[in-house]
């Protein structure tokens, strides 16, 4: 049919034809076919009679990945290590300014340090808009898809952090797709950065003299006295008084980069084919990196720690794990500057 | 029930006490159970009627209070009894009060020339019908009380509709009813189902006929054009959709409860939906013939009564369980078709509304008293009433007679009327039209 725009339309609904009382015995026919259809469940959305209600307690239907209800935020599976720097992005942009974050400051400097002591969303005020999961530049806040939270109180509603941390195996099963394009969008600046700066790896450029001034110092210090105090491991989780988080965090990654420069360095034949040379470059690249940034900070990794039961050599978990001990080596460095 | 409690009183306990007080027990029982009655109708058809129109729109309707939802009724019970009530400032604080009382208690009156099975209605007044309706139409006092007492003006618009309507409609009710008057010559309702007996013939107007409790009213032309016109009128007094006019809620809130809330509130919905059951009951008796189906004259022929005795009371339970079943399960049938209206049609405007009930329904229904009038003359009168012609002819063939012509009678004055009818309204829509014409079709 071809429906010109700009024009009315005029409809032929035959009423010349209909005698006096037959359309109202056609509308109850049609109620009728309704009410005797309604008996039956519809399988799909091309029947017209039946019931299409989903018993909302007793079934539901699946979410969709992109749906969005409250923010979490995402914390590392392995290590503990919480994605949050602390940048006041998301406090910035909420709408209803209900997020308020408290910067974690190192206790002997008193200098900030990137992560969040506490961070706080008030879920009663909350309008789902999910301006801080988009403008969050480390992928640490998401949006959520459980929507059944009633309580009896307003003060309940409001969620702290440790209320607020999901794994990211969490966020990766209720939005595989979305957070592939997380770890896609991560590897890509990652390539641009070993790109621009083959030396340092996603650090800042006002630091990269420092650090290069620290190594140095380090390596000194390293050569005159050989026989550094080994630190105790501690649980990843747990806060030590000791080890500083973003210390134990390079430990972990560390670990992690050995086992991934294995797993893609050592047989490079195993590489799977769509990992391109470039990719393996970086990602092995990163590895080392890490590992010797970790080194340098002290805490060195043996090999023998490395845990026995690894997954077979996938060659996406260990660009992500590169990725990973690049940032903890980061922040490794960082630490070891500032002290 | 009098009989019966003389029964167990004085018979079988022997304690020999007075008539009076027998009978002050009797009406006592009867009014406990029909004041027990009401309120549960009205809390089975809210249910019924969400159910029913949930599944007319492809929804399953309130299914989580007990098993498919049977206590969803008592859980709105609970809520509406806890509400606050609130009374406007300006309100007429009394009016306001007895207004709902005003509403409900004719629609429990209604109750008491309703009879539920053979034998079982709680008075039978010679003038059972007349009372019906004149009782009814006391509440539309009730609902003029509201809407002025509320001082609000959706409250006073609704409420003036809903008298204009209530009595504009009453008229075609009462003159469709006459025309069953006419044929059976008594204002009782407990006459007019006995008149009802026999196999889609009366056999009171042909002696001949089987008694299969199936000779209702509907299956003769008088009878069928008035319960068309009753059960129009019924939907009109009763606020139902079609004519929801009072409490259109799309234009005046909620009419003239608008200021109403708690059990104020739950006050009119009662009286909404017990006026709405028992016009649907009245509508069984009168052309369904209440509790008359299949058995149930045999089964009470053999029980106890007044005039047998010596009958067995299983009879007198068999019958009065099966004529009630007859009965509720006509009358509920009728909900499902107001329901049924309910999720079909659109509401009308009050033009329309007057309109309709003025110029169509009340002159069908005045042909309609005088078919009554033809098919009484053709049954029944003699050479004494000046019919002479008539006397040779078996009752059968008077029967049929009576049936052709009342039929052609009806069947005429129908076409004619909703000719001029249609005639009238395409005048309307014409000009309708062209204003629209004229708007749509600017270059």
């Amino acid at each position: 049919m071809d429906i010109p725009r700009g024009n009315i339309i005029v409809m032929d609904r035959r009423r010349g034809k209909l005698r006096v009382g037959q359309g109202l015995i056609q509308g109850l026919k049609v109620v009728w076919d309704h009410w005797a259809g309604s008996f039956h469940k519809n399988e799909n959305f091309s029947q017209i009679h039946g019931t299409f209600t989903v018993e909302y307690p007793d079934e539901r239907l699946p979410l969709p990945q992109t749906y969005r209800n409250m923010p979490v935020l995402l914390y590392d599976d392995e290590s503990g290590h919480e994605l949050c720097t602390g940048c006041y992005q998301c406090q910035r942009i909420c709408p209803p300014q209900v997020i308020h974050i408290t910067q974690a400051k190192d206790p002997v400097t008193g200098k900030m340090v990137p992560a969040a002591t506490e961070f706080i969303i008030e879920y009663d005020a909350c309008m789902s808009c999910g301006f801080c999961a988009e403008v969050c530049p480390f992928d640490s806040i998401k949006m959520d898809h459980v929507y059944e939270l009633s309580t009896a109180d307003r003060v309940s509603l409001t969620m702290r952090k440790a209320q607020l941390n999901r794994p990211i195996s969490y966020y990766a099963s209720i939005a595989p797709d979305l957070w592939a394009e997380v770890q896609a969008g991560a590897m890509k600046k990652l390539q641009g950065s070993i790109k621009r700066r083959p030396d340092v790896i996603g650090l800042a450029a006002v630091l990269t003299e420092k650090i290069k001034a620290r190594r140095l110092e380090l390596a000194a210090a390293a050569a005159a006295a050989p026989a550094a105090a080994a630190p105790a491991p501690a649980a990843p989780a747990a806060p030590a008084a000791k080890l500083t988080p973003e210390e134990k965090a390079a430990k972990l990654a560390a670990m992690k980069a050995t086992n991934a420069n294995k797993g893609v360095a050592a047989p490079p034949a195993k590489a799977p084919v769509e990992l391109s040379p470039a990719d393996a470059k970086a990602a092995k690249l990163a590895a080392i990196k890490a590992a010797n940034a970790a080194k340098q900070a002290g805490a060195a990794a043996p090999p023998a720690e490395v845990p026995a039961e690894l997954p077979p050599t996938d060659a996406k978990a260990a660009k992500l794990a590169a990725i990973k001990a690049a940032n903890a080596a980061k922040k490794a460095a960082e630490q070891g500057n500032s002290e | 029930m009098q009989d019966v409690v003389n029964q167990v009183i004085n018979t079988t306990f022997g304690w020999n006490w007075p008539s009076w007080a027998i009978a002050l027990i009797g009406y006592l029982i009867v009014a406990v159970i029909l004041f027990a009655i009401a309120p549960f109708q009205m809390l089975f058809l809210t249910l019924y009627e969400r159910r029913a129109i949930a599944r007319m729109q492809d929804r399953v309707g309130p299914n989580r209070v007990g098993p498919e939802g049977i206590f969803q009724p008592l859980a709105d019970g609970v809520k509406i009894f806890t509400k606050e009530d609130i009374v406007p400032d300006a309100a007429d604080h009394w009016v306001h009060f007895i207004a709902p009382c005003v509403v409900v208690a004719p629609t429990m009156f209604m109750f008491v020339v309703l009879p539920w099975g053979p034998g079982m209605v709680p008075v039978d007044l010679n003038i059972g019908l007349l009372f019906f309706f004149a009782i009814s139409s006391v509440s539309a006092v009730g609902l003029l009380m509201a809407g002025w007492a509320s001082s609000n003006k959706f409250a006073l618009i609704g409420a003036m509709r809903a008298v204009a309507q209530m009595v504009s409609y009453e008229i075609p009710a009462v003159i469709s009813l006459l025309a069953l008057v006419l044929i059976t010559g008594s204002l009782s309702i407990v006459d007019m189902i006995s008149y009802q007996g026999g196999l889609f013939i009366s056999s009171r107007d042909v002696a001949s006929v089987p008694d299969w409790g199936l000779g209702w009213f509907i299956f003769t032309p008088v009878g069928f054009l008035a319960f068309v016109a009753f059960f129009i009128a019924a939907l009109a007094e009763g606020e139902r959709t079609p004519f929801d006019i009072p409490e259109a809620d799309s234009e005046i809130v909620a009419g003239y409860m608008t200021e109403y809330s708690g059990m104020k509130f739950g006050l009119f919905y009662l009286a909404q939906y017990v006026l709405n059951f028992l016009l649907c009951a009245i509508t069984s008796v009168i052309f369904f013939g209440g509790w008359q189906g299949p058995g149930v004259g045999w089964l009470y022929a053999q029980a106890i009564t007044p005039v047998n005795p010596q009958g067995g009371w299983v009879f007198n339970v068999l019958a009065g369980v099966l004529g009630v079943v007859y009965f509720l399960s006509k009358t509920y049938f009728f909900f499902f078709v107001m329901v049924w209206i309910r999720g079909a049609f659109a509401r009308l405007r009050i033009d329309q509304l007057m309109d309709f009930g003025w110029k169509f329904l009340i002159p069908l229904t005045l042909v309609n008293v005088i078919s009554a009038a033809v098919w009484v003359a053709l049954t029944k009168w003699g050479a004494a009433d000046g019919l002479a012609f008539v006397e040779g002819w078996s009752p059968l063939v008077r029967w049929a007679v009576a049936f052709v012509v009342t039929l052609a009678m009806n069947l005429g004055a129908y076409l004619y009327l909703a000719r001029i009818f249609a005639h009238s309204q395409a005048e309307r829509e014409r000009l309708d039209d062209e204003v629209l014409e004229s708007l749509i079709n600017v270059v």
